[in-house]
């Protein structure tokens, strides 16, 4: 059994770094979301250098440790005479690296619509923007749903690196207990528990929203 | 109404249209035959753009379809397609995928759409259908609604892409009922298929194309008991003794 007393004490701690980790998730996960979506479209697109913008985009960032790339906006920044704290560059470091797996799964949804429809819906006299909007992207959005949720979830637990920039999440409290109490198994495990309370549910809403899709057809 | 002028087509080194002259008039229900990769399919898409031609002159209605200045999507409004495969919107109720365009590019309220959108469900026969899903409708009854869809816009021709290719055998007639009651009511249509009777029956003219070329052009009288050309009367032979 682990020392419940760590978790007791030292709950407010621990809470604090909880609440960051969840406004960096979801600041992420938004900003990952639209960012991934327009590279995904950048990616489709008809215009060669849209295109290979977002092939170099993709290639580089999700070839490189999410560590190096958050290491780039805390370390690199600042060279620049840009100083941001370690919440916000770990989060923006988090949400450029996820856009990449995002944009990659939205490419393939979108690939994987009928060439048909889009015929159907431009020669009824819809522009591109309306076309994308009202009928690929929606059946696109089906498809990537057990993709994404997986992003999700991976960027959930991918916060983590936060801890290592001073970023206030739960790891880096969850480093400043242990540092504390010495009782560095039990510490780390409290910490684990936190992330399982985020990341089950959304495994399970996963689960779910695919079944129901698997039936709707 | 719809003019090619020397229209030539090329995917890479695989010439599809050869000297391509077609004139289409307003009320004029054109059939196009001829066999399975003879470009037929290919020149029915150039008249609203999906594909584009290499060289030549394609107009509808005087404005010029290849034209970098010419807005495509105005000119598509007035021209309706059927597809092969249907193409509904899987994700929105037949009545959903009728007034679409309508809305968005009409510019018609949800009412008026609606209310147009139900005249054509009713006038193709389905109008109980309209808030089901397409995947809940038969192969007829899905490109019945495609017709509709089509119909919505009230275009100025309907371009139909083989629409009976697709369906079992006992739907084709609920289509080509449909088709027949439009060419009555005097839409201009021009029309790929391998449906005989129907051009028999319905066309104003017969286009015979073979290998990219157009070969014969002539009523459906003539065409079928006297057609010209050898290569159509093997075409007419290995489609009717069958």
């Amino acid at each position: 059994m682990p020392d419940f007393s760590i978790l007791i004490e030292y709950f407010d701690v621990y809470m604090e770094g909880f609440i960051n980790t969840i406004y960096s998730s979801i600041i992420a996960l938004i900003g990952s979301f639209v960012l991934g979506t327009l590279i995904a479209i950048f990616r489709i697109s008809s215009i060669k250098p849209l295109r290979w913008a977002g092939t170099v985009y993709v290639e580089f960032i999700r070839n490189i440790p999410l560590l190096l790339v958050v290491f780039v906006f805390f370390y690199g920044l600042p060279s620049l005479g840009i100083t941001l704290s370690g919440f916000v560059c770990g989060t923006i470091g988090l949400t450029v690296y996820t856009a990449t797996f995002i944009a990659e799964a939205i490419r393939a949804g979108i690939m994987s619509v009928p060439k048909g429809q889009t015929e159907a819906a431009q020669s009824s006299g819809l522009t591109y923007v309306q076309t994308m909007r009202y009928v690929v992207l929606p059946q696109a959005l089906k498809i990537v749903i057990p993709p994404l949720s997986n992003q999700f979830i991976n960027l959930v637990k991918n916060t983590s690196v936060l801890g290592v920039i001073a970023g206030l999440d739960l790891m880096y409290f969850g480093d400043q207990v242990a540092s504390k109490t010495y009782a560095t198994f039990d510490t780390y495990i409290f910490v684990a528990l936190f992330y399982l309370v985020m990341t089950l549910p959304l495994s399970y809403m996963a689960l779910h929203l695919e079944r129901r899709l698997a039936k709707n057809g | 109404m719809i003019l090619f002028r020397q229209v030539e087509k090329h995917y890479g080194n695989f010439h599809v249209l050869k000297d391509i002259n077609l004139q289409i008039e307003q009320g004029e229900v054109v059939v196009v035959v001829g066999p399975s990769g003879s470009g037929k399919s290919t020149m029915l898409r150039c008249i609203n753009r999906l594909e584009t031609i290499t060289s030549g002159e394609l107009t509808v209605n005087n404005i010029t379809v290849n034209d970098k200045k010419t807005e495509i999507n105005k000119l598509r409004r007035d021209i309706g397609m059927v597809f092969q495969h249907f193409n509904l919107y899987p994700h929105k109720k037949v009545i959903d995928n009728i007034t679409l365009a309508p809305i968005k590019v009409l510019g018609l309220t949800k009412q008026e759409a609606e209310k147009t959108a139900m005249y054509y469900l009713e006038k193709v026969g389905i109008g109980e259908k309209a808030d089901q899903y397409p995947a809940q409708l038969s192969g007829g009854q899905q490109q019945r609604v495609a017709i509709a869809r089509g119909l919505a816009m009230k275009p100025q021709v309907m371009l139909f892409d083989e629409p009976t290719s697709a369906l079992d055998p006992e739907m084709v007639g609920e289509v080509l009922d449909v088709m027949k009651t439009l060419a009555n009511e005097g839409m201009t249509m021009v029309v790929v298929t391998h449906e005989m009777g129907f051009a028999r029956e319905v066309a104003d003219r017969v286009v015979f194309m073979d290998k990219g070329h157009i070969i014969e052009e002539a009523t459906p009288a003539e065409f079928f008991s006297n057609p010209r050309e050898e290569r159509a009367r093997l075409f007419l032979n290995r489609v009717l003794n069958h």
